[in-house]
Order: C-alpha cells, then sequence, then structure tokens
C-alpha cells in the first residue's frame, strides 16, 4: 500500500489530499488561519482519522507559502511545479494553468505534463482573491453569492487597477447609485483584464485549454470572464481548488 | 574642522563602515584625492594616472532611501535613491571623502540625479552617447574622455603624462585579466567556490586601494582556489543547476536573489553584471593612442542604457557557452524601465538558444525574500 499526504498551505486555506496507490482517497480543506503548523497539523490529522493511520505509514509533502513552516513534511515543493502536475492529473494533455489565489495570481504553462514556463504576480493585490473579497466587504455581498449577484451582460467598469484606490472608486459609484450587479460585473472584468495580461505575455497554444485553479475559481462569472478576455477554453474542474495539494502527492509518487 | 575631519555620526556606525572611513582617511590624510564612481562606464585609468584613489561609492543599501525621497520621486530605481540618499547623509565614507565625483549620462533617472547631486557634492557629468557603434557616438565619447582628464587636471592641480596613463592602463588591463581568470575558474564542474563566494570577493576587491598589492593577492587567490580544487576540494554538490545571472548591478541587499537561487539547488557560476563579468571582459589596446583606446574600450560595455544594445546580447550567449549554464536569471530594479524592456529582448534570445528565462523584479527592501525564493525554487524544480 502506498500513502502520501500533499498539504497546500495557501495565505487563505489549508488544502489537503491523501493518495492511495496514485488515486485519491479522501480531500480535506480548512482556514490556514494565524499558524500554518497548526492547520497543516488539523488537516493531516483529518486525513488519518477514517483510514486510521499513522504518521510512519505516509509521505507528507507540503507546497503553497507555508510550505516551510511544515516541519513535518518529508519534502517542500513549489506551489508552481504542484499545481502544474495536479492540473495535468485533473486534465490530461493541459495547457496550462491560472491560478487565482488569496494573495497572489499566477498563470504556468505546460509542455508534455510538465511546467516550463510561469508568471506571478505577488507585487499587488489587483488581479488576486484580496481585490475580489475588498470588493464584495464594500459591496455587502458574500464571497460564495458572487454569481448570484453579479450582473450577467452590463458591467460597469473598475478602472483603477490599484486596489485601494479601486476601493474608493467602489465607494462612489455606490453613492452614484449604480446597481450593486453591475459594479461586481466590472470587478470580475478587472480581475480577467489582469490575468489577460499574464497569459498575453506568457504564450499559451491557443489549441489547448487552461485550468483554472484557487478559490475563485468556484465563480463561473469569472471563468467565463477570463475565457471571454483571454480568448482561451478555461475550463475548470470540482477538485481545481486541491489541484497544489494533489500534484504535491504526484511529484513525490514520480520521485518515489 | 579641519578637512579630513570624520562626519558627525562616526561613533554610530558598524565596524566594516568605520573601517571604511578610517582606510579611505589614512590616504586623504597622506595627501591623495579620492574620485567617487558609480558606474563602469567611468574611465578609472585617468585618476590613477593623476594619482588619486578611485572608489565606487555606496549605492546597495535601503537605509538612505528614506532620506532620498525627502527630494526624489518614490517611483524611482532604489540605487539611484540609495545613491543620492548617501550624498545627503554622509553615511558613505567614500562619498564623504570624494574630492570629485563622476557620473555619465546613462539611464534618465540617474543623470536628473547627479543634477542634484551637483548641488551638494563636486560632480562632474560625462555625456555618454546612447549607440556604440557610429562614427559620431565614438567620437563624441572619445572627446569626453579628454573632457574627464582636464578636469581632473584642473581640479587637482597637476599634468597627467603619457607615461603615467600607459602605466595606469597596464596596471588595471592586468587586473582586470586577474578578474577575468577569477571568474572563469567557474567554467570548471562543478565550479570551485559558490556564487556567493564568487560575489563577495568581486565586491571586496573593489575597495583595495593598493592596485599592486590587489593584483598580488588576486594572484595568490585564484592559485589556492586552483590548488585547492586540484586537491579534491569540492565546495559546491556535481548536482547544482548552474545559473548565469544578469540584469540590474548586483550587491548588498539584492544578494538576496543569489541566496534563494544558491538555497533552492543551483549554483551562481557566472554574473554578467556591473560587478562581475561584464566590467572585465574587454581589456585597453595597450598600443593605441591611449585616450582612443580607453574611450573605444569603455564605450564597448553593453548597458541596457544602449539602443541597440547588441553587445550584452553578444556577452550572454557566449557566456551561456562558454559557463556551460543550465539557466539565466535576470534581476531587474523596480523602476528600471531599460532593463525592464530589454526583458524582451533577453527571453527571445534565451529562447532561441533554448536556455530557460527568469526575469525576477525586485528592490532594496526585504519584504519579497519568500516570494523571490518561490519564483526562483519553481524555475529551478522545471530544469
Amino acid at each position: 500500500m502506498c500513502w502520501v499526504v500533499g498539504i497546500d498551505s495557501g495565505s487563505t486555506m489549508c488544502k489537503a489530499v491523501l493518495f492511495k496507490n496514485g488515486y485519491i482517497e479522501k480531500l480535506h480543506i480548512e482556514k490556514t488561519g494565524w499558524n500554518p503548523m497548526i492547520s497543516a497539523q488539523s488537516a493531516l490529522d483529518a486525513l488519518f482519522a477514517t483510514n486510521e493511520l499513522r504518521r510512519e505509514d505516509v509521505r507528507v509533502v507540503a507546497t503553497g507559502y507555508g510550505r516551510d513552516a511544515i516541519t513535518f513534511a518529508d519534502k517542500t515543493y513549489t506551489e508552481i511545479t504542484c499545481h502544474a502536475l495536479g492540473a495535468e492529473f485533473l486534465i490530461p494533455n493541459i495547457g496550462g494553468v491560472i491560478d487565482i489565489g488569496g494573495q497572489d495570481s499566477k498563470v504556468i504553462r505546460l509542455e508534455s505534463g510538465k511546467p516550463a514556463d510561469f508568471l506571478m504576480n505577488d507585487k499587488c493585490a489587483a488581479g488576486t482573491g484580496r481585490f475580489l473579497t475588498m470588493a464584495c466587504d464594500v459591496l455587502g455581498i458574500k464571497l460564495d453569492e458572487v454569481d448570484n449577484f453579479a450582473h450577467p451582460t452590463e458591467a460597469s467598469h473598475v478602472t483603477s487597477i490599484c486596489t485601494v484606490f479601486a476601493e474608493t472608486e467602489i465607494i462612489s459609484s455606490l453613492a452614484a447609485q449604480i446597481d450593486r450587479g453591475k459594479i461586481l460585473a466590472g470587478v470580475l472584468q478587472s480581475i480577467a483584464q489582469r490575468v489577460h495580461q499574464m497569459t498575453a505575455k506568457i504564450g499559451f497554444d491557443g489549441t489547448k485549454s487552461l485550468l483554472m485553479t484557487g478559490g475563485l475559481a468556484r465563480s463561473n462569472m469569472l471563468v467565463t470572464a477570463i475565457a471571454k478576455t483571454t480568448g482561451f477554453d478555461v475550463k475548470t474542474d470540482p477538485n481545481a481548488q486541491f489541484a497544489g495539494a494533489i500534484g504535491a502527492c504526484i511529484k513525490e509518487i514520480k520521485n518515489g | 574642522m579641519n578637512d579630513n575631519a570624520l562626519p558627525v555620526d562616526f561613533d554610530g556606525f558598524a565596524d566594516a563602515r568605520k573601517q571604511g572611513f578610517l582606510d579611505i582617511k589614512k590616504l586623504k590624510d597622506a595627501g591623495k584625492k579620492v574620485v567617487g564612481m558609480y558606474c563602469t562606464y567611468t574611465p578609472e585609468e585617468i585618476f590613477i594616472a593623476a594619482g588619486a584613489v578611485p572608489v565606487g561609492i555606496c549605492a546597495f543599501s535601503d537605509e538612505t532611501i528614506a532620506e532620498a525621497e525627502k527630494v526624489l520621486p518614490r517611483n524611482l530605481c532604489p540605487l539611484i535613491k540609495s545613491s543620492y540618499g548617501f550624498a545627503v547623509t554622509d553615511k558613505c565614507p567614500y562619498l564623504y571623502f570624494a574630492d570629485l565625483v563622476v557620473g555619465e549620462t546613462t539611464c534618465d533617472g540617474k543623470k536628473k540625479m547627479y543634477e542634484l547631486m551637483g548641488e551638494i557634492k563636486n560632480v562632474h557629468v560625462m555625456q555618454l552617447p546612447q549607440s556604440q557603434f557610429d562614427e559620431a557616438s565614438q567620437e563624441l565619447w572619445y572627446k569626453e574622455v579628454l573632457r574627464l582628464k582636464e578636469r581632473v587636471e584642473a581640479d587637482f592641480g597637476v599634468t597627467i603624462t603619457d607615461e603615467a596613463i600607459k602605466s595606469a592602463i597596464k596596471i588595471k588591463n592586468e587586473t582586470r585579466s586577474l578578474l577575468k581568470e577569477f571568474a572563469e575558474l567557474s567554467m570548471l564542474n562543478p565550479p570551485p567556490i559558490m556564487g556567493s563566494e564568487q560575489l563577495k570577493l568581486n565586491y571586496g576587491q573593489l575597495f583595495k586601494f593598493d592596485l599592486e598589492e590587489k593584483n598580488k593577492e588576486l594572484r595568490q587567490m585564484i592559485d589556492k582556489v586552483k590548488m585547492d580544487y586540484d586537491n579534491g576540494v569540492r565546495n559546491v554538490p556535481e548536482n547544482a543547476k548552474r545559473i548565469l545571472v544578469t540584469g540590474c548591478p548586483l550587491a548588498g541587499v539584492t544578494e538576496k536573489v543569489v541566496k534563494a537561487i544558491e538555497e533552492s539547488g543551483g549554483v551562481v557560476v557566472v554574473y554578467e553584471n556591473c560587478i562581475g563579468y561584464k566590467p572585465v571582459a574587454l581589456n585597453i589596446d595597450e598600443n593605441a593612442e591611449p585616450y582612443r583606446a580607453i574611450a573605444d574600450r569603455y564605450l564597448q560595455i553593453g548597458c541596457s542604457v544602449m539602443s541597440p544594445n547588441t553587445n550584452r546580447y553578444d556577452l550572454l550567449t557566449q557566456l551561456c557557452k562558454d559557463f556551460k549554464v543550465d539557466g539565466v536569471v535576470e534581476m531587474v530594479l523596480t523602476a528600471c524601465h531599460t532593463y525592464a524592456i530589454e526583458t524582451v529582448e533577453i527571453r527571445k534570445l534565451m529562447q532561441s538558444h533554448d536556455v530557460p528565462f527568469i526575469s525576477v523584479e525586485t528592490d532594496y527592501s526585504t519584504s519579497d525574500t519568500a516570494q523571490l525564493k518561490t519564483r526562483l525554487a519553481a524555475f529551478l524544480e522545471m530544469m
């Protein structure tokens, strides 16, 4: 029996997956919280519980920004490598990954199932989960309800790319009595524009699909907006949020 | 107060800084003139021939940036802000004691900053052409070299003889040859030393002012590294990925880039930067008319202020081959437009050679250390 655990400790959520003989056995997600080590340990315990596993039965691989804090991991890899391998596992022959996380966003180009090039935006909150969280706060909309609220056809453009200035702009739009749904649609388009800047620079193969991972992949409207803006076929997957944790397991299985 | 008094903040400085002040003060007390420089385009042979001491001025720390931003815009390259900050704070021993500061019209930010620095220091700015291959540009730079000679002679009350300039060329050629030989030791597989050590030495030698002594020390150091290697000493793992570093000047706080590479299973084998291989790649023709030879050699340095900057492409191509590099990492300082735009061409060049390439933007803060580590570790994981 070959057991591998992958833990993707992100800025907001800690995602963990248990692999048994090369297949997903169990998934677990919880808030990263203030201490990535505590949430990672708690995730590990949750995965172990149903299969009555002990630490010595499994190989543990960590990724994500909190990876170095997870001292019980056998190995660590960057989220770039892991997201790429995870995406290839979820959708074989995928052309690349668009990952919009809590505090950064990145695009990764794959060649023959492996990461070949990537670009990251981690200098600024624009085009990240933080940007959407801010907008939802100001608009009084819950993150999970973005798709219910955003206007399907009309968008009120948010022109500022700086999150701080965009907040001011949204407040002004609200004061001008502009419809919340239209403003939210404008916010989604603004994120799509930022993603487009990255996909254009990296040069994807237009004949292949891209997988959107990260928490924002749960918004179908955002996925659609990105597909429309970038011109690529953008897919998502029920387990897309776990792509990093899955990729960590794949990397370990391939190496081991 | 006598001319060579130490700055009022002297007691608060760290030991290395204090030593810098004391070393340069000793030279000043012995009657030497000190010339501060910022750039590898500065023909330092002229200062050596005039009996003065050329020295690179502090520009690699964030400690003076807040002070600089009281005058300069925030959205400016950190190297320029740091340089200006040192001028207004008396924290750099070399600038503090400099009798003359020489700059060039390299990038827009620097040339405008020099105007402001000229209000507080004795600054001479050389007009650097932005092209290297046409006769008008070459002629302008030659005249600028002569104008610098005249300025130095006038400021220091000396006459630079032909003999003196020829001997300055000779001793600097020797230093460049030694530094080149040292850098090329890392063509070995595995290289004899880590890239961080190479950088430390390259930076440290800039502050040795007895040139003959420096050349002797360099010779001994090269021989020692060679001997250790021949005796089987290995400081670098055999499987370390061989990385070429290029881009903006790299030293001080931006060593974080080197650290991130070498903590992730890479080793920097060569620096195509202003502290590194670039300034030692070429020597001055000792048989030609000295000022013409100086001008011709310095103008050929491949900095992104040149348009087009084909000398950089050629040097990168050659270094990738000679050092058998596995990947190229470019460091661009925030708001350095010329390097940031040239990245597009460098990426294409590396794609044409099938060499993995990544460009990272950073500044003089340490807040992006973790992000840099992720990018560079991912880059190395891909190989």
